[in-house]
């Protein structure tokens, strides 16, 4: 898996590359090609959150998907959590919400994404930095081993996705490159 | 209403189709589509440069700011459960805003629209709510939010005898200076009557009041309840988006008042909206 990142990070990086004039603003084509870099980690996250959530990966296997998970996020990242019952929000350091999600109560749990996804424009912060969302929808459900399905809702996660202009040599030649992170998460529990 | 049923649903299949993928799950999305996710996703339809994929046109691209695009568009960008928009100010304001001669466009990067965000805190340990306004501010190449106002009903309440000038006991009389305002003690023992020795026109800063109690540790932020957005870059119009979290079609970041208004209405809004008077 991590092989596989680093091959789309690599081949990102030399399809966006420029020669070592600085490129900081995004053209459109340039945005298209941050914009999959993004989903790919967002293609990521959705998989370790459902490898985390599932009862039957070993404690183990667990804690090493929430290391890789807890890589794509800026530090200090959050996920703020709302649901319909509530209207004050809960805030969990990234890690703290993994580690909740890895032992959730329930006998079973499924995790499903819809294919839907929804990428935002890219808007450029006083420090350079590019800021933009994205959006996608998780359905969840726990089961009780007598009561069967127990608990299911359908929220809305809309993930901060930091894209950063970085140079590194390769080859004695300065290499640009557009890396990205993701950062805070505010998750809303849709409506039934 | 039945022409705008029909509109969203010769619509759908098509935003069924795409927007990209992320999951494999393979549930009724199409109220997701249909919906306006975010507040750019809100722009980017007004404007008409997103196609109903959801891809972004740029200018050049075939289809940037198609009006007939746009009309669809404008319709679903409504709260159609409304009972606050006049259909007839509806009809008008995308009859305006599609111009032939002179369409009328959002734009993210102008000073003319800010957030309202009701905020839960907390006052000397109780709970109450706060307004806090932001608008978008340019620094160096970049852009940020700022906080451009806040209201609280508590430091209202400090300055309740602003503009009253039927008080004829608490003022400093014309001569104290004779007595180097040897009398300003007797002024400042009664603080509920402080605000009697003020000028007359005075506005409170209350950003700067809010700015003191956190600092000081009076004032602690919880969360936020609500955020909606006031947009007055329309010539001639005042509209505000809402966020409507429902299992419909009609949901997402929707237009939930419209208002027709010259420039100086706005600007009375405005104070209205941000208790500056």
């Amino acid at each position: 898996m991590r092989k596989l990142l680093s091959l789309v990070i690599l081949v990102s990086l030399f399809a966006m590359s420029d020669r070592v004039a600085a490129q900081d603003n995004l053209s459109p084509k340039r945005k298209q090609a941050v914009d999959s870099l993004a989903l790919e980690k967002v293609r990521d996250l959705s998989k370790y959150i459902s490898i985390i959530g599932d009862k039957k990966t070993p404690w183990s296997d667990a804690q090493r998907v929430i290391e890789r998970a807890v890589e794509l996020f800026m530090e200090n990242s959050e996920i703020g959590v709302s649901s319909l019952g509530r209207q004050d929000v809960n805030y969990y350091k990234v890690r703290e919400y993994f580690d909740r999600l890895m032992q959730l109560n329930y006998d079973r749990v499924t995790i499903d994404w819809y294919k839907i996804q929804y990428v935002s424009d890219l808007v450029r912060q006083p420090d350079g930095t590019y800021v933009g969302v994205i959006t996608i929808y998780q359905r969840f459900q726990a089961y009780d081993k007598e009561k069967g399905l127990v608990y299911e809702d359908t929220t809305k996660k809309d993930i901060t996705v930091y894209v950063k202009r970085k140079e590194t040599q390769i080859g004695g030649r300065l290499i640009g490159f557009w890396d990205v992170m993701l950062g805070d998460i505010r998750v809303k529990e849709t409506s039934k | 209403m039945r022409k705008l049923t029909w509109i969203l649903v010769l619509w759908m299949p098509f935003t069924c189709l795409a927007q990209g993928s992320i999951g494999s799950f393979t549930g009724d999305e199409s109220v997701f589509y249909a919906q306006t996710k975010q507040v750019n996703q809100f722009f980017l339809r007004f404007n008409g440069e997103e196609d109903n994929q959801g891809r972004r046109f740029y200018p050049g691209d075939p289809g940037y700011r198609d009006l007939k695009a746009r009309k669809t568009y404008l319709n679903i960008l409504f709260d159609n459960t409304s009972s606050v928009i006049n259909p007839d100010a509806k009809f008008v304001f995308i009859d305006d805003v599609l111009n032939k001669k002179n369409p009328a466009f959002l734009d993210f990067y102008s000073k003319d629209w800010f957030a309202e965000v009701t905020a839960t805190f907390t006052y000397k340990k109780e709970k109450v709510n706060l307004i806090l306004y932001l608008k978008i501010e340019k620094q160096l190449n970049g852009y940020k939010w700022v906080i451009s106002n806040v209201y609280f009903n508590k430091f209202e309440s400090w300055f309740t005898h602003l503009q009253d000038t039927t008080n004829l006991k608490y003022f400093i009389h014309p001569m104290s200076h004779e007595l180097d305002f040897m009398n300003l003690h007797k002024a400042f023992k009664e603080t509920e009557n402080l605000d009697f020795y003020l000028e007359l026109g005075y506005i409170p800063d209350m950003t700067s009041l809010f700015v003191m109690e956190m600092k000081n540790g009076n004032l602690n932020f919880v969360d936020v309840n609500n955020v909606k957005f006031h947009i007055f870059q329309i010539p001639n119009w005042y509209f505000e988006i809402s966020y409507f979290n429902r299992n419909s079609v009609n949901s997402g970041w929707l237009i939930s008042n419209v208002l027709r208004l010259n420039d100086q209405e706005k600007r009375d809004l405005i104070g209205h909206y941000t208790h500056v008077k």
